[in-house]
């Protein structure tokens, strides 16, 4: 039986891990190479791995660290951060990542897009967006490189999808490093709009979250906070359920 | 030792890697006297069936690999697009036949249901159907990461290896004397992946 | 390795031997290490009626001193055996730990299972503390380049480091120590310098490093000394003296109550000092590390030396998980394998080569004995 996938997301700053809240306050996790390996032995479905300063920073991903993850995980790993070129995507994939995600690249044009699904296949290609709340309390697109919003998250999605875009990470700013649970309206709302995979990310606090994310229509859920901290003063410590514990909760929703 | 089939299509870095990982030597062949040198062939692949088979016949590997495979019966490993290169043919191609050496041929997913995507993409459980060298009979299940749009169809059901169901239940292994191929990704598939090829390396080497 | 002239000896009782070179034997053949084990035992090693006693007036006095606090003690939990049963007897006492990791980057993925596992089971409240990567591997490659045996200064003391000085943030004085006599009675002081020695560190890491230090962690000499336990008034308790200690047993237990698994027959929390003690450490400077280990349960009855000899003839790797380590501890420190094997094949060299607190120390030693002489008592500070 295909089952969700549940999908830790590993956010680099400066070769870093990091985690943020409400994608502020940049909070030290430690090296991320020892963090993908661990990740590894625990066996999860699939790695996130994004470079948030890399597009701020106008620069491209850093292919050797890159090659040293891939080369720790023996999983599909998707890696995204700084991509603007066919070429980068191209050596991205030769070096064993599975997929990239595309955000920034997205915004001038969709060509990128279409470029690696047609060389690549739609799988290997997916667009991060983020949404925030404006001070209206509606949905809205954040840019993370710039700050820029952008109230048409809807139409952006549907024409990343067009392009050939063969899935969506939808990341809610809101609940970032919150642990407060995901935001089902959202995800809601983005699952009816597109045919392709959607995978959350945001708010898991608990595994039940998880399931939430899956009810509201996610295929897959993505968590970083969830993964990386431990207890009420959030130390720092990789977790990952066990195999087990989510067949039970997931096949429970049959 | 494994020779993996260098023919710029697929994910030779991830399959060397976990190889390496096991303690499986391996090398690339990127050449015809390479895979005419080789004991064991690895066929990966990854897109469009038409573009392989197209690739492969530029890169004159077509022969070699034939003759490596039928007259020599050296072991073959088709691993996602290289599992179906070793078929007849794929809808996906119309007009550009394959390998052949498993009487089957693949068409796309076309799910009733809305809620199934295409590709089928992620972990899904595999059962074995037939004794084979790459996957036990019994034991824990097992579980593969899938990435594929087009799936099997077998002809002679001797050769089904192993099914797995999404959309109603499709041959996602299938094999015979020394041709074997896995819809599945192993090598990004962690410890069932290594078994797999594990078994493949104490079958093949 | 030392060109010392001596013959080839080994303990008749034990399994040291000459890779110690500052090694002696008496006429029986039994070597000094055996005899200082003998003369400790009975003044630290309680695993009796007597040791029960002992720690449960160490445990009231404990909960009675931190009556209205939020923790009455402090413990580091790395995931090994040591500080995982600590952990368990320590919460059987009904104390209350704040509970420390201190994450150097190279915790394997067990050690983390296993951090959780006590936890959860404990019910303890988790803190970190994350070493900078960037500071970590600095450092460590300033050891490596050093040749100094002691590669495990760096995870060492940024350890305790970090433990100090939680404990000093939230007002604790008991720190528990998973040190025990039952399995680490027996080490030679000349395989290696104390790694709470900062001055050394500074020393290595001054001529070695290549970047600023930003934020390891540190304890000075002052602070070690003099700060944590007179003004501070700090006491490190090792509970693990007071209690039969068998660590095949404790890992069953473990096991039964935690769900904590076992590392196998090397030190497999730390992918470094795995590496480190069964490859480096014997390869490059002949020290096994095993010697040591097995001499220490032997003295304390927990295995006959028939059997340390047996399991000394094991190889320490395997050639497959050599590998493994060997790649994955160079990308981590981004040196190519090359670099490595060359480091590997350079001279090794002697801490006391770099400058030590040992000076400071013998100063802080007459001092205390003197002050001992006035007040006609004992003073132990780290016991």
């Amino acid at each position: 039986m295909l089952r969700n996938r549940i999908i830790p997301a590993l956010l680099l700053r400066n070769g870093g891990l990091v985690k943020t809240t409400r994608f502020a306050d940049p909070r030290y996790i430690g090296d991320p190479l020892n963090a993908i390996k661990i990740f590894n032995e625990k066996e999860v479905d699939e790695l996130l791995v994004l470079d948030i300063m890399a597009s701020k920073e106008k620069r491209g991903p850093d292919f050797d660290v890159i090659q040293q993850f891939a080369t720790e995980c023996f999983m599909p790993f998707c890696y995204g951060g700084g991509i603007t070129t066919l070429e980068q995507a191209d050596r991205l994939f030769a070096l064993g990542v599975e997929k990239v995600s595309l955000q920034t690249a997205t915004a001038s044009s969709l060509d990128l897009v279409s470029d690696i699904a047609a060389k690549f296949g739609s799988q290997a290609v997916v667009a991060s967006i983020d949404i925030a709340k404006s001070w209206t309390g509606s949905y809205q697109m954040r840019w993370s490189s710039t700050g820029a919003t952008d109230k048409h998250w809807q139409r952006h999605m549907e024409r990343v999808v067009e392009a050939g875009a063969g899935e969506i990470l939808l990341n809610s700013v809101d609940r970032d490093g919150t642990m407060q649970g995901v935001d089902t309206k959202l995800i809601g709302t983005a699952a009816d709009i597109v045919n392709v995979p959607l995978v959350a990310l945001g708010g898991v606090g608990k595994l039940e979250d998880v399931r939430e994310a899956i009810r509201a229509g996610a295929s897959a859920v993505a968590a970083g906070a969830f993964f990386v901290f431990h207890g009420k003063h959030r130390a720092v410590l990789i977790t990952y359920p066990e195999y087990a514990a989510l067949e039970a909760l997931l096949n429970a929703d049959g | 030792m494994i020779s993996i089939v260098n023919y710029g299509i697929g994910n030779i870095g991830s399959v060397s890697n976990m190889l390496a990982h096991i303690g499986v030597k391996s090398s690339l062949a990127s050449s015809i006297d390479e895979i005419e040198q080789a004991d064991v062939l690895l066929l990966p692949g990854v897109g469009n069936f038409g573009l392989a088979m197209q690739t492969l016949n530029k890169l004159g590997f077509v022969d070699p690999i034939r003759r490596k495979v039928l007259e020599e019966r050296k072991p073959i490993l088709g691993i996602c697009l290289g599992m179906q290169l070793l078929s007849r043919a794929s809808e996906e191609a119309e007009g550009v036949p394959g390998f052949g050496f498993i009487d089957a041929d693949f068409v796309k997913f076309r799910p009733a249901n809305a809620a199934l995507k295409v590709p089928h993409m992620g972990w899904n459980t595999v059962s074995v159907r037939s004794p084979n060298p790459l996957l036990p009979q019994d034991g824990d299940e097992q579980r593969f990461y899938f990435v594929h749009s087009y799936y099997a169809r077998c002809n002679n059901p001797s050769e089904v290896v192993a099914t797995s169901v999404y959309d109603g239940e499709f041959v996602c292994a299938y094999g015979r004397d020394n041709v074997w191929g896995v819809q599945f990704h192993p090598e990004k598939s962690h410890k069932f992946g290594m078994k797999l090829l594990r078994n493949f390396a104490a079958y093949a080497c | 390795m030392t060109d010392s002239p001596r013959d080839y000896q080994v303990c008749t009782r034990c399994v040291m031997d000459t890779s110690d070179p500052e090694i002696t034997f008496d006429e029986k053949g039994e070597c000094n290490h055996c005899r200082g084990f003998d003369q400790i035992a009975p003044t630290r090693w309680f695993p009796n009626e007597e040791g029960a006693q002992k720690w449960q007036a160490i445990v009231e006095q404990i909960k009675r001193d931190g009556e209205g606090k939020a923790y009455d003690s402090i413990l580091g939990l790395s995931g090994g055996v040591d500080s995982s049963y600590l952990a368990l007897k320590i919460y059987e006492a009904g104390l209350r730990p704040l509970v420390v990791h201190v994450d150097a980057g190279w915790n394997s993925e067990l050690a983390v299972a296993n951090i959780e596992a006590i936890v959860e089971h404990c019910g303890f409240d988790l803190h970190t503390h994350v070493v900078n990567w960037e500071d970590m591997r600095d450092l460590q490659l300033a050891f490596l380049r050093s040749g100094v045996s002691n590669q495990d200064v760096p995870q060492d003391h940024a350890f305790f480091a970090s433990l100090y000085r939680f404990a000093i943030e939230n007002g604790i004085q008991t720190v528990f120590s998973g040190g025990n006599l039952a399995t680490e009675g027996i080490f030679p002081a000349s395989w290696h310098g104390d790694a709470m020695d900062v001055v050394n560190l500074k020393a290595i890491h001054n001529k070695y490093g290549s970047r600023k230090l930003k934020s390891y962690p540190t304890i000075s000499f002052f602070e070690y000394y003099f700060y944590f336990p007179f003004v501070r008034k700090m006491r490190t308790v090792r509970p693990l003296n007071y209690m039969p200690y068998d660590k095949d047993a404790a890992m069953v237990e473990l096991a039964e109550k935690c769900g904590w698994r076992s590392y196998g027959r090397k030190h497999g929390e730390s992918l470094f000092t795995r590496l480190f003690q069964n490859y480096m450490l014997p390869v490059r400077f002949g020290y096994d590390k095993r010697r040591p280990h097995f001499s220490s349960l032997i003295v304390s009855g927990q295995m006959t030396r028939d059997a340390a000899i047996t399991a000394l003839n094991e190889p320490l790797y395997d050639a497959t998980e050599l590998e493994t380590d060997i790649n994955y501890f160079c990308k981590k420190l981004r040196i190519s394998r090359e670099e490595f094997e060359a480091v590997l094949a350079e001279p090794v060299r002697h801490h006391t080569e770099f400058p030590t607190w040992e000076r400071r120390q013998k100063l802080a030693k007459s001092a205390q004995a003197a002050l001992e002489k006035l007040r006609g008592r004992k003073i132990s500070v780290y016991s």
